[in-house]
């Protein structure tokens, strides 16, 4: 027995992560060598966006030993202006598993940092070789640290570390992996390539193992704004998340001890005065808006109980049960259970029930929710049946329910708050695709911002035709979070949307060229995987793709069937060039005449009127 | 024959000659003209399509209705097929200023000369039909003529018209073979003849059995071979012999509904010709081989095949079938269902078809 609940224990989130690395996509080399890229210039791109720095990244991969056939062991260097991690976190933040700074409501590529981690972890088992990490916040000093990573115990161990004067700000890591860059490279050379597209603000640069350069220089000067940690929106958030809410709202009786006591005295300015209970009272009344909670519960406390500091020593409080108004304490002095009736006439009264009880709805409406002011708080007050003081605590399960189910229902909530997203902006991304395909035809859109439980996203989408993409489109480049995704597209709800459209309406026919980019924003992408390669085909979230989809699709009809009339003119003018002349012979032989007819004349017309 | 007869003639073919000439000069005129001031040039060609087509009763022949479709050089879609029957009006009117000849395959390649394209013989084809449409004339005035493979043998003297061989006489009963009908023969001035008759046969094997037989000097006949559906300059003979030299025709064919549609070709023209009314032979007589004939022959018969009877519902439904022998033969093949070949009296000797069934039938032929 006590040997399995040794096993138990001893599992560390390291040894966890390893024994499960194929869920967090390092499954093979090949796969494992295109995610610790990703996890590396990811984390970068981040650290720049939460600190609007350009970013300027440089990822570069050397094979150990060149000749070796793959999958052989690589060095991977990822190197970015960013703000640096501070010395005496960098052990931590990259010895250990589950230690991140990034944890709250707000986009970011990744969510806890985890994923470097891994790599971090895959490189040591496979290569045995630590990781190195050159991080400068102030770019004057760097501190230069050789790490291994300890999985049993999950921590770090310095091998060496030293400091080093530079001139430049950033953080550089540098693992040694397994990798297979023969069946990988197509893939990153894709992953730098479409991660330049949608971040149209930073510089990237990748030197691959072979010698080949791949440069991509920042082609918007203007930062998206940054995201901001807020509250959830109302719609669609489950029975769960409002309970976990709740339990925040409702506070704790305090526990009146000697400390508790000694505290109230003192903010009573009675530290050292003995008063009767009428005294205290008093002295309470007065000083009522410069007491903090917690006293003025312990006041309330004692005006039903009618004591003073020495009695309410000797007293626990055990239940307060406000629908049947009484108060259950036991009295160490008598050594007995005793109940007192509360009279709701007492001013105390409804501080000491609310505090049980917690907010009310609407309190807990415009307080704990985004969006949500006193006036649309009464409104689904109305609309779900609840009054609109209703405390929380005082809630059935079948109640809670019921609040649930109308969170969701309820039409007049304003749209999510969106400042916690940070889509690129429709202007960053026309000059991205632009830039990146030279099209004949881009339009882009970002839909408004919409919500899928309780998690706001939105979805910004470009579209463009001709100039220099190759055909066989629509060429569907997907993104998350600015985050380009790769693999899996089969059962992506992108592509699930794209196959859905009839193209042929839109005057889109055989294998055109054309591109398609779709960027989803949200607090949270609901990846199909672990892996995090397709969204997951949530309604509220196909519904946005594809009003986004019809919108633009009907800029490309427009713009098609212009082009198609212009074709038309030119292959007008061109047909009237080549047989007019012929007509033009044959009649004048025909007619038995000796000069040609002045048909040029009708060439020239007929151009100009198609022109216009 | 007198010579002022025949001088007529050759006045009446002069000037049909120049007819053409005219009628192609008059389009090529007014073509050059709308050019000339700016205005894209069009053709009205008479419509074609099978709702435009009736059938006349006086004339005896499918003749097509009263609508007709514009092709105009400044849509582009008709464009090309534009420039296609320009192209070919110049031809023809070389072909017929030139007195040279040619054939529908002949043109598809000559256009190439001209850097006209077509994607094949067929459009070509009907853009020839076009032309005949347009002119209301059948090609072989334009010179444009079919494949030889019809022919005719009998006491006929002609002169030919074709360059290089002008005023030269002929005989047509000097070679036994025949004569391949083509386009110096249908050209040729008809002088003068003997016969008192054509007889106009489907098959090349029955057209040497009659000249062998002689049935020319017994029967004071022309013998023409139509070697299956008559060719149009066959047609063309036909009506010439008919309305010149005022001879009657009768047709023999195989005794099966082709056959007797070929007679009714001959008689009535096609729907195909509908915009042509120059190639049908009205007083032309259909004398065999009938259905009824099987019976009253006792020859032997083959089964008709599936194709052979939809034939005969198909010509059930075409109006030229709805009375007289047309329609009664017809019936009867449909409740035999049995056919029978001109070959067939052989079964009775190599001569019992001249012998015996041609002199009934001759016989029978002037009451029809």
């Amino acid at each position: 027995m006590s040997s399995i609940k040794e096993k138990f224990n001893q599992i560390s989130p390291s040894e966890f992560f390893y024994r499960n690395r194929d869920l967090a996509g390092f499954s093979n080399p090949t796969r494992s060598l295109y995610t610790a890229v990703r996890e590396f210039v990811e984390n970068s791109l981040d650290a720049c966006d939460q600190k609007g720095i350009f970013p300027d990244v440089h990822l570069s991969i050397k094979a150990v030993d060149p000749d070796a056939p793959d999958p052989k062991p690589y060095i991977l260097t990822v190197k970015d202006n960013g703000p640096g991690i501070e010395s005496k976190h960098v052990p931590l933040a990259f010895g250990t598993v589950l230690y991140g700074s990034k944890f709250g409501l707000k986009q970011a590529r990744g969510m806890f940092g985890l994923g470097a981690t891994m790599a971090i972890l895959y490189g040591q088992i496979t290569t045995n070789k630590p990781v190195y990490v050159k991080s400068s916040t102030d770019g004057k000093i760097q501190d230069e640290f050789e790490l291994l990573l300890d999985i049993q115990k999950n921590k770090p161990v310095i091998l060496k570390h030293n400091t080093k004067e530079v001139t430049k700000r950033g953080l550089s890591v540098s693992i040694c992996l397994e990798g297979d860059y023969a069946k990988a490279g197509s893939k990153i050379k894709d992953y730098v390539y479409e991660t330049s597209l949608i971040t149209p603000y930073a510089t990237i640069t990748f030197d691959d193992p072979k010698g080949e350069k791949f440069h991509y220089s920042k082609i918007v000067n203007e930062m998206p704004p940054a995201p901001t940690i807020i509250r959830p929106h109302a719609h669609g958030i489950d029975v769960e998340t409002i309970r976990r809410m709740m339990v925040e709202s409702q506070f704790e009786i305090p526990n009146i001890d000697d400390m508790m006591i000694e505290k109230v005295r003192k903010d009573l300015g009675l530290a050292k005065k003995n008063l009767t209970f009428t005294g205290i009272m008093d002295k309470a009344a007065k000083r009522w808006k410069t007491l903090s909670r917690p006293v003025r519960v312990v006041i309330s406390l004692m005006s039903f109980l009618e004591m003073d500091f020495d009695k309410l020593s000797k007293v626990r409080i055990d239940d307060i049960d406000v629908p049947n108004k009484k108060l259950y304490y036991w009295d160490f002095g008598d050594s007995q259970a005793k109940t007192i009736d509360l009279d709701s006439d007492n001013p105390y009264y409804k501080q000491l029930t609310g505090t049980v009880q917690g907010e009310t709805l609407t309190a807990f409406l415009t307080k704990r929710f985004q969006r949500i002011g006193p006036s649309t708080a009464v409104k689904f007050a109305e609309f779900a049946g609840f009054k609109p003081e209703k405390r929380m605590g005082s809630l059935t399960n079948e109640e809670l329910v019921k609040l649930s189910d109308s969170l969701q229902k309820f039409e007049d909530f304003l749209s999510p708050d969106p400042s916690c997203l940070a889509p690129l902006g429709e202007e960053p991304l026309e000059k991205g695709i632009r830039k990146f395909f030279k099209p004949d035809f881009c339009a882009v859109v970002q839909r408004p911002a919409s919500a899928y439980s309780g998690f706001p996203f939105v979805v910004e989408m470009g579209i463009a035709y001709g100039g220099e993409i190759r055909p066989g489109g629509p060429h569907v480049y997907r993104y998350a979070n600015r985050i380009p995704l790769l693999y899996d597209e089969g059962s992506d709800v992108v592509l699930k949307v794209v196959h859905d459209t009839d193209w042929a309406r839109y005057k889109v026919k055989g294998e055109p060229p054309f591109v398609l980019v779709t960027h989803i924003c949200s607090t949270r992408i609901p990846y199909k995987t672990v892996g995090k390669e397709n969204v997951a085909d949530r309604p509220e979230i196909e519904r946005e793709l594809r009003l986004g989809l019809q919108f633009l699709s009907r800029k490309l009809a427009a713009y098609m069937s212009k082009r198609g009339q212009a074709e038309m003119a030119k292959k007008r003018a061109n047909l009237y060039a080549k047989y007019l002349p012929l007509i033009s012979t044959f009649c004048t032989e025909l007619s038995g005449k000796t000069k040609e007819p002045n048909y040029k004349k009708l060439l020239e017309e007929e151009i100009t009127v198609d022109d216009k | 024959m007198t010579t002022n007869k025949i001088k007529d003639r050759k006045q009446k073919a002069k000037v049909k000659q120049q007819n053409i000439i005219d009628a192609l000069k008059d389009h090529g005129a007014k073509v050059y003209g709308d050019l000339d001031n700016g205005q894209f040039p069009k053709f009205s060609i008479p419509s074609r399509s099978v709702s435009n087509i009736v059938y006349d009763k006086k004339l005896r022949q499918y003749i097509l209705g009263n609508s007709a479709a514009v092709r105009s050089s400044r849509n582009s879609s008709q464009l090309r097929s534009f420039t296609q029957l320009m192209w070919l009006a110049f031809f023809a009117n070389r072909l017929t200023q030139e007195k040279k000849s040619s054939t529908l395959r002949d043109v598809y390649y000559s256009s190439q000369a001209f850097a006209i394209e077509f994607e094949d013989q067929s459009e070509s084809d009907n853009i020839i039909v076009d032309l005949e449409a347009v002119l209301s004339k059948p090609r072989e005035d334009f010179h444009i003529f079919p494949e030889e493979r019809s022919s005719i043998f009998g006491d006929l003297n002609i002169e030919y018209t074709i360059p290089g061989y002008e005023g030269k006489k002929m005989n047509l009963s000097n070679h036994p073979d025949g004569y391949a009908i083509g386009p110096s023969l249908t050209t040729a001035e008809l002088l003068d003849t003997s016969a008192e008759i054509v007889i106009a046969i489907e098959k090349g094997g029955l057209f040497t059995r009659f000249v062998e037989e002689q049935v020319d000097k017994k029967f004071k006949s022309i013998i023409i071979n139509t070697g299956g559906q008559a060719p149009r300059s066959t047609r063309t003979l036909l009506k010439r012999l008919h309305d010149e030299l005022g001879l009657p025709v009768i047709i023999l064919t195989d005794g099966d509904v082709y056959g007797e549609h070929i007679a009714m070709v001959i008689k009535s023209g096609s729907a195909n010709a509908a915009h042509l009314r120059e190639l049908t032979v009205p007083d032309a007589k259909w004398v065999g081989v009938w259905a009824t004939d099987i019976e009253k022959f006792k020859l032997p018969t083959i089964p008709m095949t599936e194709s052979d009877i939809k034939r005969c519902y198909d010509l059930q439904n075409d109006p030229r079938y709805q009375e007289g022998i047309w329609k009664k033969e017809l019936d009867v093949f449909l409740k035999i269902k049995r056919k029978a070949e001109l070959e067939a009296f052989s079964k009775y000797g190599l001569t019992n078809i001249t012998d015996k069934y041609l002199p009934q039938k001759l016989e029978l032929a002037k009451s029809l």
